[in-house]
C-alpha cells in the first residue's frame, strides 16, 4: 500500500521537476511575444456563469470593450465555488499570469479583496457591489482597491414608478434572488417608486406584501418560472425580478403567457433585458429595466488606470448623479409621457430635490 | 501474498484510469484549439509551483478525502452512500454553530468542534440506513432525498440563527478559535488555505484502514457487504450493520463538512450543496475503495481543482472548457471500474497471443525439422 | 458412417481451465447416447456448443455428414437441435401453448393463432404419449410436467436430435420412469436423443451407448449393453469407486432437536410448510426426502433464524429457540451447511481464513476487545485445512472464490464441524461435487453421528438419503407425509410418498 502512495508521489513530483525545468523557456516566451508593460485586465465571476445576462455578463461586457478599446488582453475565470478561499485562489491565478488588474463584481468578494489587497500589493482590483473588510464589515480599503457600490435603490424607484404609470392601476409583484443588501435596496427602492406614482400621480397600483419573494438562490430557474406563474395566477400585471437566474424563469413564464395574449410584465434588472423577453416578431414582455451601469463602471476603472487616474482606497457610489443607474434609453414599450415622468424624477434624483431610501424602514421586507 | 497482488492490480488500473483520463482530457484542449503539453503543463504548476499551492491543493484534497472515505465506507458494507453532500452540510452546521455559540479556548472548542460535526454527519447517515434495514427503502432514493432536506435545513437555520449583523445568506465568520486554520500552518505555507483538517484527514484514513483491516467490526461490515445473506446466515447482524455503516459513513461525512466550513471556507453560505459530496464518489472509485486509494485519489483531484484556474489564466482555454476537462479527467478516471473489467480481457488476449505465438514457434521448429 | 451428429476435436478453454480438449464425439441416428462425466468434467459445455450457446476455440461440428457452423441456439434450432435445460426456461405466468410457440408465434391478421398452436401441441402431446394439457399455466403444473413442456418445446420446433441436461435431477423415482418410457417413444418416432448425466443407473436402464468424460477429455465410448456400473464409475472418476458406505449401526439417544406443529410462510408462490412435526435424536442422521420446492427450504430457514415462523415451536435441548437470533441458536449448538454455497456458505471475496470463522469470529481467542487475532486465526484456519482436506493454492490467505467446489464444500464442513456441534442441519451436502469429494463428506457425516451427534439431513438425491439416513422422513406440500426406518424401506416407497402417497396406500 505504501508503496503505491510513494508511486503516486513520484509522479506527482516528476510533473513538477518537469515543470520547473521548462518554466523559464516558457516565461520568456511568453515576454517576447507580449508587449511589456501593456496592462492585462483578469476578472473573476461570481456565482453563476459568464453569461447570466446580468451581474457577471454586465461587468465582463465592460472590460471586454475596454480590452478593444485600448487593445488589452483581457481573461475571466470561474471559481470553483463560492468560499472566500475559492476566490483567492482565482486572484491569485490571475496574478500569478500576470494580469495585474482585477475586476471582482459581488459582495461575496468582500473578505477576499481584503486578504489580496495585501498579498499583491502591486496588483490593482476593482470590487463591485461591496467594500473590503476582514470579516467585521469594517472597511479597509487599500490604495490599490476601488470599490464600486450603486445607488440600486434609485435604479428600483425608477423602475417602479415606471411601471405604476405604464400600469395605471393593477398589481405589481416582486422576486429577489438571494435576500442580499443590493437585491433588498433594489426591492425597497421599487416599493418607494410605486407608492411615489400612487401619490402624486394618481395611479391605483396595489403591492401585497405576499407577492414580494425572495426566491433563495441566483440560479434556480424553474423555482423563478413557479413563483412568477403563481404571482401571475393571483392577478398580479407586472413582476420586478431582480434575480439573475430565477429572474430568467419569471421572463419565461411571461413570455409563455403573452404567447397565449394575456398581459403580463417584467420589469428587468441590473442590464437592459429588453432582447431576453421577446417571445413574438420584436415584442417583449420587459415592460422597462431597472439597470446599474457595471459595464460602465468597470470600463471607467480601466480606463481610469490606463490614465494613471485609478481612485484607490476609495469607495465611489455610482447612482443617478453621476449616470451610474438609469432605465433603458429605449423601452418601446413604455408610453412616451411615462418616459418623460421618469426623466422628470430622474432629473430630481440628481438634483437632489428627490430622495430615496436605501434602508427598510415600513416598506415590505 | 493475494492481498499484495490485488492491491498491486488495483493501484495500477487507478494509474492506468488516471492516465487515460489525461489522454482524454488532452484530445478535447486538442480539439478546442489549445496545446495540451502546454495546458497540463499549466495544470500541474498551478497546483504544484509554490508552497503556498501545494498547501491550497491539500486543503483542497482535505474534505475530498473525507467525502471519498464516507463513500468508499459505505461501500465496503454494499451501500451506495450519494449522501455525502447532505452530511457534509450538516456536519458543517453542527461545527458551525458550536464555534460560534461557544467562547472556549481552541483545543477545547475545536475538540467539540469535530466531535458535533461527527454526530450531526452520523445522524444524517443513519437515517437512510435505518430506512434501508427497517423498510428496505434504497439507500440511494434516501440519501438524495436527505441531501435535500439538509440544503434546506441549513437554509432556514443559517439566517435564523447564525448570520452576521448584515447579510442574510450566510453564517457570521468563524473566529480564529473555532477554526480549524491555525496560523503556523498559514505561514509555514505562505498563506495558503491548508488548516488542520488535512492532519484530522490523514489519522481518519489511518483510523478507517484499521477499523476495516483489524477489528471484528470491520470484519462484519465487509462480509455483510461481500455477501449479505452468507453474513446473515452465520448470524451477523445485518440491519445493525448496515445503519452502523451509515452511520460511520456520516460521520466521516461530516467530518469532511468541519474540515470545508470552519477550515477551508471561514463562514457557511446557504443556497449551495457542497459538490466534494459527489466528488467523494470518484474519488471513492478511483481510489479502489482503499482508504489510501482514497487518500492518493482526493489529493489527486485537489491538485486538479487548485492547477485548474492557473491553466485558464495562462492559456486560452476559457474556464467552462476546462471544468469539462477537469471533468473528464475525473470520468475517465473513475470508470476504473470498467476498466477492470476489460483488465481481464486483456490479460486473456495477451495469454491467447502467448499461446499462439509457442504455438507457431513449435511449428516452426517442426518445419526446421523437416528441412 | 452414418453418424448424425459427429464433433471433432473440439476445443473449449476458459480462464483458468480447459473444459474440451480436442474431443471427439459421435451420435449414431435413432440412439439414446449418454454422455457421463462429472461435474466439471466438461460435458455441458460441449453439448452448449453443439446448441450454439458457445463458440469452440478449435475443432468442426458435422451434422449428418455436412460440416455446420452453429453460431447460435436459433441456428441450432434451424438445424433440428433441441435442448432441454436443467434450469427450465420457462414464463410461470403463460400457459403451456403461450410457452411453446414463445418466439415464432403464428398469427393469422396480426392476432396470435393459438387456437390452431394449441391443437398441434395436442396432437404433439398425443403422438408421443407425453399427456399434455396446452391451456394449463405452467405455474400450475408440476416439475415434471413442465419438462415435457421443454419437451414439447423441442417437438414444436421439429428438433430430431434432443439435448438432455441432467434431466431427472428434479423428478421422483416414478417420473424418472415416465420420462424414461417418453424417452422411448421419441426413439421410436425416429429422433435422436443425447443424454447429459452423472447417473449411472440411469444409462444402464436407457441408454445404447455412452461416451465418458474426465477433465475435457473423452475416456471412451461403450456399448451399455457390454458394459457394467462399475466399470462406468471407473472410467468417469479414474479409480475404483467403492458403493458400500463403511456404515454401522446407529445407536441413537436422546432427542435433541423437536419440531412441533411447525407452520411456515411459503415464499413466492410456494407452499410453505404447514403443521409439521420431527424429532431429531442424538447419534442418528434423519433424511428429509422430498421433491424440491415442498417445504424444505421453509423447513431449514425456521429452524437456523432465516425465516419467520407462524406458528409452532423448534426446541433444541429443551428449549424453544424459534424466538431467538441466529447467532443465539448458532451458539445453542447448531450448523448448518447451506443447499447453496456461493449464497449462504461462503464469503467468496473473503480469504479462506476468513471464512472459517465468520461464525465465531467475535469469540476469544479469534478477537480480543474487537481487535481480530489474525495470527491465531491464521493458525486455526490452518489446522482446519489440514484436518478437512481442504486444498487451496495459496492455503489459508487463498481467496474463496479461486477454490474448487469440492474444496469450498469441504471449507464449509470444517468450519461447522469445528464448531464442535450438537446438531448439523446439512442440505444438499454433495451437490455438484466429484464422486471423491462426495465420499468424502458421507464419510464425514456418518463420523459426525458415530460421535453422537445428531444429523437432518435434506436432500433431493434419494440415493443420498437412503444411503446415509437411520430415519428417513418425507416432505409433501409442506407437509409430513411420513417418517420411516431406512432400513425397512426401498427407494419406491419412498419414491410413492415424495408424490404424496400415504405410507400402506399402495405396499
Amino acid at each position: 500500500m505504501r508503496k503505491w502512495l510513494a508511486l503516486l508521489l513520484v509522479v506527482v513530483f516528476v510533473f513538477a521537476v518537469v515543470g520547473c525545468a521548462t518554466e523559464d523557456a516558457v516565461v520568456d516566451e511568453g515576454e517576447d511575444v507580449e508587449e511589456v508593460a501593456a496592462l492585462r485586465v483578469g476578472m473573476v465571476t461570481d456565482a453563476g456563469t459568464i453569461d447570466d445576462k446580468s451581474f457577471n455578463q454586465g461587468t465582463w461586457e465592460g472590460v471586454l470593450l475596454a480590452g478593444q478599446d485600448f487593445g488589452l488582453e483581457t481573461r475571466y475565470l470561474k471559481p470553483g465555488g463560492t468560499t472566500e478561499a475559492d476566490y483567492v485562489t482565482e486572484i491569485g491565478n490571475l496574478v500569478d499570469a500576470d494580469f495585474k488588474f482585477v475586476v471582482c463584481p459581488g459582495f461575496k468578494f468582500e473578505t477576499a479583496i481584503f486578504d489580496v489587497q495585501d498579498r499583491y500589493p502591486d496588483a490593482k482590483f476593482v470590487l463591485i457591489d461591496g467594500y473590503p473588510h476582514a470579516g467585521d464589515w469594517e472597511p479597509v480599503v487599500k490604495e490599490n482597491v476601488v470599490s464600486i457600490f450603486f445607488a440600486e435603490h434609485e435604479s428600483g424607484f425608477l423602475g417602479g414608478l415606471a411601471a405604476a404609470l405604464q400600469l395605471q392601476e393593477g398589481e405589481v409583484a416582486f422576486i429577489g434572488g438571494m435576500e442580499i443588501p443590493a437585491v433588498q435596496k433594489f426591492n425597497w427602492g421599487f416599493q418607494q417608486g410605486v407608492l411615489y406614482a400612487n401619490e402624486n400621480y394618481s395611479t391605483q397600483v396595489v403591492m401585497n406584501a405576499d407577492n414580494f419573494i425572495y426566491q433563495g438562490t441566483f440560479d434556480d430557474v424553474a423555482a423563478g418560472q413557479v413563483l412568477a406563474a403563481a404571482m401571475f395566477d393571483k392577478g398580479v400585471d407586472a413582476i420586478f425580478a431582480a434575480a439573475g437566474g430565477v429572474g430568467i424563469g419569471a421572463i419565461n413564464e411571461a413570455k409563455a403567457r403573452a404567447a397565449t395574449g394575456q398581459a403580463v410584465w417584467i420589469v428587468g434588472v441590473d442590464v437592459d433585458q429588453y432582447a431576453e423577453g421577446i417571445y413574438e416578431g420584436d415584442k417583449s414582455i420587459i415592460l422597462t429595466s431597472a439597470m446599474k451601469y457595471i459595464d460602465v463602471a468597470a470600463y471607467d476603472m480601466i480606463k481610469a488606470e490606463l490614465d494613471g487616474t485609478f481612485p484607490g482606497g476609495e469607495i465611489l457610489m455610482f447612482n443617478a448623479a453621476n449616470f451610474g443607474i438609469g432605465i433603458p434609453k429605449e423601452n418601446p414599450n413604455l408610453d412616451p409621457e411615462v418616459e418623460a415622468l421618469v426623466a422628470e424624477a430622474f432629473a430630481a434624483l440628481q438634483a437632489g430635490t428627490l430622495v430615496v431610501s436605501d434602508v427598510q424602514g415600513d416598506l415590505f421586507k | 501474498m493475494k492481498k499484495k497482488l490485488i492491491v498491486k492490480k488495483n493501484f495500477l488500473m487507478s494509474l492506468f484510469a488516471v492516465i487515460l483520463g489525461l489522454i482524454a482530457g488532452a484530445i478535447l484542449m486538442f480539439v478546442t484549439g489549445s496545446n495540451p503539453i502546454e495546458g497540463f503543463y499549466y495544470l500541474f504548476r498551478g497546483g504544484l509551483m509554490n508552497i503556498e499551492r501545494i498547501g491550497n491543493s491539500l486543503a483542497t484534497a482535505t474534505p475530498l478525502i473525507f467525502a471519498g472515505l464516507s463513500v468508499a465506507f459505505a461501500f465496503k458494507t454494499g451501500l451506495f452512500n450519494i449522501g455525502g453532500a447532505g452530511q457534509m452540510l450538516i456536519g458543517g452546521l453542527c461545527a458551525t454553530a458550536v464555534g460560534l455559540t461557544f467562547d472556549w479556548p481552541k483545543p477545547i472548542l475545536l475538540t467539540v468542534i469535530i466531535i458535533a460535526a461527527m454526530i450531526g454527519g452520523a445522524l444524517w447517515g443513519a437515517l437512510p440506513g435505518l430506512l434501508k434495514a427497517r423498510f428496505n427503502v434504497h439507500e440511494v432514493v434516501a440519501t438524495i432525498m436527505m441531501n435535500w432536506i439538509a440544503y434546506w435545513t441549513v437554509f432556514y437555520l443559517v439566517p435564523l440563527y447564525l448570520k452576521g449583523p448584515f447579510l442574510e445568506t450566510e453564517s457570521q465568520r468563524i473566529p480564529m478559535a473555532a477554526s480549524l486554520k491555525v496560523s503556523w500552518l498559514t505561514s509555514l505555507f505562505s498563506g495558503s488555505y491548508i488548516n488542520l483538517g488535512i492532519f484530522l484527514a490523514i489519522i481518519f484514513v489511518a483510523i478507517t484502514a484499521f477499523i476495516l483491516e483489524r477489528t471484528t467490526l470491520g470484519y462484519e461490515l465487509k462480509a455483510v457487504g461481500y455477501n449479505r445473506d452468507a453474513a446473515e446466515a452465520a448470524g451477523i447482524g445485518v440491519n445493525r450493520n448496515i445503519v452502523l455503516s451509515m452511520a460511520v459513513a456520516g460521520a466521516l461525512a461530516g467530518l469532511g463538512g468541519a474540515t470545508f466550513y470552519v477550515g477551508f471556507a471561514s463562514n457557511m453560505q446557504i443556497g449551495v450543496l457542497p459538490s466534494q459530496g459527489f466528488d467523494g464518489i470518484a474519488v471513492a472509485l478511483l481510489g479502489a475503495n482503499s482508504p489510501w486509494g482514497v487518500f492518493a485519489a482526493a489529493l489527486f483531484f485537489g491538485l486538479l481543482h487548485t492547477g485548474k484556474g492557473f491553466m485558464n489564466a495562462m492559456t486560452a482555454i476559457p474556464p467552462e472548457i476546462a471544468d469539462t476537462i477537469i471533468a473528464t479527467i475525473i470520468y475517465f478516471a473513475a470508470t476504473s471500474v470498467l476498466i477492470e473489467r476489460n483488465w481481464d480481457k486483456l490479460n486473456k488476449f495477451r495469454l491467447a497471443l502467448r499461446l499462439r505465438k509457442s504455438k507457431q514457434e513449435s511449428l516452426e521448429d517442426d518445419s526446421g525439422g523437416e528441412q | 458412417m452414418d453418424y448424425v451428429v459427429e464433433m471433432r476435436n473440439i476445443r473449449k478453454s476458459f480462464p483458468g481451465i480447459i473444459a474440451c480438449d480436442n474431443i471427439d464425439f459421435q451420435v449414431k441416428k435413432g440412439e439414446i447416447h449418454a454422455l457421463l462425466g462429472e461435474n466439471g468434467a466438461g460435458k455441458s459445455t460441449l453439448m452448449n456448443i453443439l446448441f450454439g450457446l458457445y463458440q469452440p476455440d478449435a475443432g468442426s461440428i458435422y451434422l449428418r455428414g455436412k460440416k455446420v457452423n452453429i453460431v447460435n441456439p436459433n441456428v441450432a434450432n434451424e438445424l433440428g437441435i433441441g435442448m432441454v435445460h436443467q434450469h427450465f426456461k420457462l414464463v410461470h405466468n403463460f400457459t403451456v401453448t403461450e410457452n411453446i410457440i414463445l418466439g415464432l408465434e403464428p398469427t393469422r391478421a396480426l392476432m396470435i393463432d393459438t387456437r390452431s398452436a394449441s391443437a398441434q401441441i395436442k396432437e404433439l402431446s398425443q403422438k408421443y404419449g407425453l399427456n399434455v394439457d396446452p391451456d394449463a399455466k405452467i405455474s400450475d403444473v408440476s416439475v415434471g410436467m413442465q419438462q415435457r413442456v421443454e419437451i414439447l418445446k423441442m417437438l414444436y420446433r421439429d428438433a430430431e436430435i434432443l439435448i438432455f441436461d441432467e434431466p431427472t435431477a428434479v423428478l421422483t423415482p416414478q417420473e424418472v420412469r415416465e420420462l424414461m418410457k417418453i424417452m422411448r417413444n421419441l426413439i421410436d418416432e425416429g429422433k435422436t436423443i443425447i443424454l447429459i448425466t452423472h447417473k449411472l443407473r440411469e444409462i444402464m436402464a436407457i441408454a445404447d451407448r455412452s461416451t465418458v468424460i474426465r477433465w475435457g477429455k473423452v475416456v471412451g465410448t461403450v456399448n451399455v449393453a457390454d458394459t457394467t456400473e462399475e466399470k462406468l464409475a471407473e472410467m468417469m472418476v479414474g479409480r475404483k469407486v467403492l458403493f458400500e458406505l463403511n456404515k454401522k449401526e446407529a445407536h441413537p439417544k436422546e432427542e435433541i432437536l423437536r419440531i412441533e406443529k411447525l407452520s411456515v410462510a411459503g415464499s413466492g408462490g410456494a407452499k410453505g410448510l404447514k403443521n409439521f412435526s420431527l424429532g431429531v435424536r442424538c447419534g442418528e442422521i434423519v433424511g428429509l426426502a422430498g421433491v424440491d420446492g415442498n417445504g424444505q427450504a421453509e423447513l431449514v430457514g425456521a429452524i437456523i433464524g432465516l425465516r419467520k415462523i407462524l406458528s409452532g415451536k423448534i426446541i433444541l435441548h429443551d428449549r424453544d429457540v424459534s424466538t431467538l437470533s441466529i447467532r443465539e441458536r448458532i451458539s445453542t449448538g447448531m450448523a448448518h451447511i447451506p443447499e447453496d454455497r456461493h449464497k449462504h456458505g461462503l464469503i467468496l471475496d473473503y480469504s479462506v481464513q476468513e471464512n472459517l470463522v465468520l461464525k465465531n469470529y467475535y469469540l476469544e481467542p479469534f478477537s480480543h476487545k474487537g481487535l481480530l487475532n489474525w495470527d491465531y486465526i491464521y493458525d486455526h484456519a490452518e489446522r482446519v485445512i489440514k484436518d478437512f482436506d481442504v486444498r487451496a493454492g495459496e492455503g489459508a490467505e487463498a481467496s474463496a472464490r479461486s477454490l474448487s467446489g469440492g474444496n469450498q464444500q469441504k471449507a464449509i464442513v470444517g468450519r461447522e464441524f469445528d464448531g464442535n456441534p450438537d446438531l448439523l442441519i446439512a442440505v444438499q451436502p454433495t451437490r455438484g461435487l466429484d464422486v471423491g469429494a462426495i465420499e468424502y463428506i458421507h464419510k464425514r457425516l456418518l463420523e459426525q453421528r458415530d460421535q453422537g451427534k445428531a444429523v437432518l439431513l435434506v436432500s433431493l438425491e434419494l440415493d443420498e438419503i437412503l444411503d446415509l439416513s437411520d430415519r428417513i422422513a418425507v416432505i409433501f406440500n409442506g407437509e409430513l407425509v411420513g417418517l420411516v426406518n431406512a432400513a425397512e424401506t426401498d427407494e419406491n416407497e419412498i419414491g410413492l410418498m415424495m408424490a404424496g402417497g400415504k405410507r400402506g396406500a399402495t405396499a
